[in-house]
C-alpha cells in the first residue's frame, strides 16, 4: 500500500515536471500582429548657452581647468511623439540621465501593431522650445506578421531610421 | 516528503554532472551557441540529448521540490524562533536558482532565449541605476557579440554555482547531521524516472534566435519563467514590486507573529557526568562539549547555546540520568527543560496510569493522532517530541506494571524536530544510547510511525491490537 502510494506520488511529481516544463504555450502576439520598438538614446541640448571667459577669468583658474568656454551641464528634457497612421501611439517626456541632468535621455518602448502597411511618424524636441519639433521623420512601412521593426535615432545622419 | 531538501541537492548534482557534459560541447558565441546545442540534441541524442534533457528536467524538478520544501516547513511551523536563520538563509538560494535557470535558457540562443533576453533586460532596466537601456541591445542581431555569451557562460557555469554552494552551506550549517543525500532507493528511482522522462520527452530548442522576428507564441518553462508574462501584462516595475513583496514576506514570516520561545534546556552539573550523549543527539548543534569547570573528576561538561536550542527535549531523552526510578533524590537529570521537566513527565505518567490502562500512549504535540486518543478517552501523555522521553520511562511504565503496553505516535511519520522519531526507534531497538533495558520486552512497545501509512485508521487498529494483546497477556497471567 505504501509502495503504491509512493509510486503514484512519484508519477504525479514527474508528470507535473514534464507538463509545466513546456506547457501551456505562451501567446505573445495576436495573429497578424507585429512589434514596433522605439529604442534610442539622445542627449538633448544644454539648458544655457556657453559663455566665453575673459582672459582675466581664465588666468584666475588653475592651469588644468582653463577652458575658454564655460558651459552649463544641465540638459533639456527630450520630448518624443510617435504616430501610427496619424494617430498618436506613444508620447513621452524624458529627463536627462545623471546626477547633474547632463546625460542622455533613453527611449525604449515596444508597441504591438497590426501587420500591413502603416504610416509611421516620429518627432522629437531636444531643444526645449515650446513650439515645433527639432526632428521629424516618417516612413510608409509594410509590416509583416511577427516582424520586429526598430525605430531609432541615427546620430551620424541626425535623423530617425526605421529598420 | 521529509527528503525534499536532500532531493533538491540531488537534482543539483544531476544538473551539475549533465551540465559538465553540455559544457564540453558548448560554444560561447552568437553563431555557435545554438548550433552546438542542436548538435547535442539531434546528432548526439543518445548521450548529449539525454544529458540536455536531464539538465532541463532536474532543474525543473528542483524548483518543485524547493516549493514543496518551503510549503512543508511552513505548514509544520518549523521556521520561527531559533529556526528563523535556516528559513531566511534559504531565500537567497531560491533567487540564485532562478537566476541560474534563466541564464541557462539564455545560453541556448533560440527564440525562447531571445524572449528571455529582452524581458530580463526590461526587468533590469526598471531598476533606476542604469543610464542606458539594456533591452536596446536585444533589438537587432548586430548589437549582440560573442563576449556576451562568454559573460553569460561565466555567470551560469562558475559565478552563480560558487555562490550556490556557499548558500547551501549557510542554509544547513546550524543543523547537525544535515541531510545532504536522499536514501539510495529514492536516488535510484528518481534517476530512473528522469531518464525515462528524458527519453520519452527529450528537451529541444525552439527556432534559432532572430531579433528581427517577434515570435507569436512560445513554449516556456513555467517553473522558471512564470513571472515573465507579467512583465508585458503589467509592467517591469510592478513585477519587481511583486517579487520584492514576496521575498520580504518570506524574510519576515518567522516574526509574523513572533513565535514564543520556550525556556531552553538547562544543564545541572551536579547530575551531569559529561557523557556527551545529549550533544550527540541534539538536532540543532545547540549543545557544546567543553572542559569541566566544577572540579569534578569528569573530563567534560556540556553547555547549551540559547540561540540554537529549540526546547525539543531530545537531549533529555538522551540523558542517562533522566530516570524516573529515583527514590532518594528529586528527579533532576543532567540536562532538562525548565518548562517541561522530566519530573513533570513522570507526574504526567503517574496521573495517566492511575487506573492502569491496558495501553499508555505517548504522543508528540504535533501528532494528528492526539485528537483520536483524546476523543476515545485513551490514556495519553502529550510531549513536545517523543524523542524527549528517555527509554527508562518505558521501563518504568512496564516494569512497574503501570500499563501493559506502550504506544508511541509521532508527527505524522516525519519528525518536526528532525531526529526525535529516529533516535527513539534506535533507543528502543537498543541501537542507540541510552538503550531500553533488556528486561523490557520491546514487543510491548509499538511505534506508530513505523507502521505503513500511520493515519488515524491504522492507529486505531494498532491501539486495538495492543489492547487485545494486553488482555490476552492478562488472561494468561
Amino acid at each position: 500500500m505504501r509502495l503504491i502510494g509512493q509510486l503514484i506520488s512519484f508519477a504525479i511529481f514527474f508528470a507535473f515536471v514534464a507538463l509545466f516544463s513546456v506547457a501551456p504555450e505562451l501567446r505573445l502576439l495576436d495573429d497578424n500582429e507585429a512589434i514596433v520598438s522605439l529604442s534610442f538614446s539622445h542627449a538633448a541640448n544644454r539648458v544655457g548657452e556657453c559663455k566665453r571667459l575673459s582672459q582675466e577669468k581664465l588666468l584666475a583658474l588653475p592651469p588644468n581647468m582653463r577652458k575658454p568656454d564655460d558651459c552649463p551641464r544641465e540638459r533639456h528634457s527630450l520630448q518624443v511623439e510617435f504616430f501610427v497612421d496619424n494617430e498618436l501611439a506613444y508620447e513621452t517626456t524624458l529627463a536627462p540621465s545623471g546626477m547633474w541632468n547632463d546625460g542622455k535621455s533613453t527611449v525604449y518602448q515596444r508597441l504591438r501593431i497590426p501587420a500591413g502597411p502603416h504610416l509611421l511618424h516620429i518627432r522629437m524636441n531636444d531643444s526645449g522650445t515650446q513650439q515645433g519639433y527639432d526632428f521629424d521623420d516618417s516612413a510608409m512601412i509594410n509590416l509583416s506578421p511577427e516582424q520586429n521593426l526598430v525605430v531609432f535615432f541615427d546620430a551620424s545622419e541626425q535623423r530617425f531610421q526605421f529598420r | 516528503m521529509h527528503h525534499l531538501g536532500s532531493l533538491t541537492i540531488f537534482f543539483c548534482w544531476i544538473a551539475l554532472i549533465s551540465g559538465i557534459w553540455l559544457l564540453i560541447f558548448f560554444r560561447t558565441s552568437v553563431a555557435g551557441a545554438f548550433d552546438s546545442i542542436e548538435y547535442l540534441t539531434q546528432k548526439q541524442w543518445y548521450i548529449g540529448g539525454i544529458m540536455r534533457s536531464l539538465h532541463r528536467y532536474s532543474s525543473d524538478a528542483l524548483i518543485l521540490t524547493i516549493a514543496l520544501h518551503i510549503g512543508r516547513e511552513f505548514s509544520r511551523d518549523t521556521y520561527r524562533v531559533t529556526r528563523w536563520f535556516t528559513w531566511v538563509a534559504g531565500l537567497p538560494l531560491v533567487w540564485m536558482i532562478f537566476i541560474l535557470g534563466i541564464t541557462g535558457y539564455w545560453l541556448v540562443w533560440d527564440q525562447l532565449a531571445q524572449y528571455i533576453a529582452l524581458t530580463s533586460s526590461e526587468l533590469l532596466d526598471a531598476i533606476p541605476i542604469f543610464t542606458s537601456k539594456m533591452a536596446a541591445n536585444f533589438l537587432s542581431d548586430a548589437a549582440i557579440s560573442d563576449r556576451f555569451f562568454t559573460l553569460m557562460a561565466f555567470l551560469h557555469l562558475i559565478g552563480l554555482p560558487i555562490f550556490l554552494v556557499f548558500g547551501i552551506w549557510l542554509h544547513v550549517f546550524r543543523l547537525s547531521r544535515p541531510s545532504i543525500n536522499p536514501p539510495t532507493t529514492l536516488m535510484a528511482g528518481t534517476l530512473l524516472a528522469m531518464l525515462a522522462l528524458s527519453l520519452l520527452f527529450p528537451a529541444v530548442s525552439q527556432d534559432r534566435a532572430d531579433l528581427a522576428v517577434a515570435p507569436q507564441s512560445l513554449q516556456i518553462d513555467w517553473f522558471y519563467l512564470h513571472v515573465y508574462p507579467l512583465v508585458q501584462r503589467w509592467s517591469p516595475e510592478w513585477v519587481w514590486l511583486l517579487l520584492v513583496a514576496i521575498s520580504a514576506l518570506i524574510v519576515f514570516l518567522p516574526w509574523l507573529p513572533p513565535g514564543k520561545k520556550a525556556a531552553v534546556a538547562k544543564v545541572d552539573l551536579d547530575n551531569c557526568n559529561g557523557c556527551q550523549r545529549c550533544a550527540e543527539d541534539c538536532p540543532y548543534s545547540a549543545i557544546q562539549v567543553v572542559p569541566r569547570s566544577d572540579g569534578k573528576r569528569y573530563e567534560h561538561e556540556v553547555t547549551v547555546d540559547p540561540d540554537l536550542c529549540t526546547s525539543c527535549g531530545i537531549c533529555v531523552g538522551a540523558c542517562p540520568t533522566a530516570t524516573p526510578f529515583r527514590k532518594h533524590s528529586d528527579l533532576i537529570p543532567g540536562i532538562d527543560l525548565p518548562e517541561n521537566s522530566a519530573e513533570h513527565l513522570r507526574d504526567m505518567v503517574d496521573t495517566a496510569t492511575t487506573e492502569r490502562p491496558l495501553v499508555l500512549s505517548f504522543a508528540c504535540s504535533g501528532s494528528s493522532e492526539i485528537a483520536w486518543l483524546t476523543k476515545h478517552k485513551k490514556s495519553c501523555v502529550e510531549v513536545a517530541c517523543v524523542g524527549q522521553i528517555p527509554p527508562a520511562f518505558f521501563d518504568y511504565v512496564l516494569s512497574r506494571d503501570l500499563s501493559d503496553r506502550v504506544l508511541l505516535t509521532g508527527c505524522g511519520g516525519s519528525c518536526r524536530h528532525r531526529f526525535g522519531l529516529e533516535w527513539t526507534s534506535q533507543r528502543i531497538t537498543r541501537q542507540r544510547d541510552p538503550n531500553l533495558r533488556l528486561r523490557v520486552g520491546a514487543h510491548r512497545i509499538a511505534m506508530a510511525w513505523e507502521q505503513p501509512w500511520s493515519e488515524q485508521g491504522s492507529l486505531q487498529k494498532l491501539h486495538s491490537n495492543l489492547e487485545r494483546d494486553a488482555r490476552e497477556n492478562t488472561e494468561c497471567d
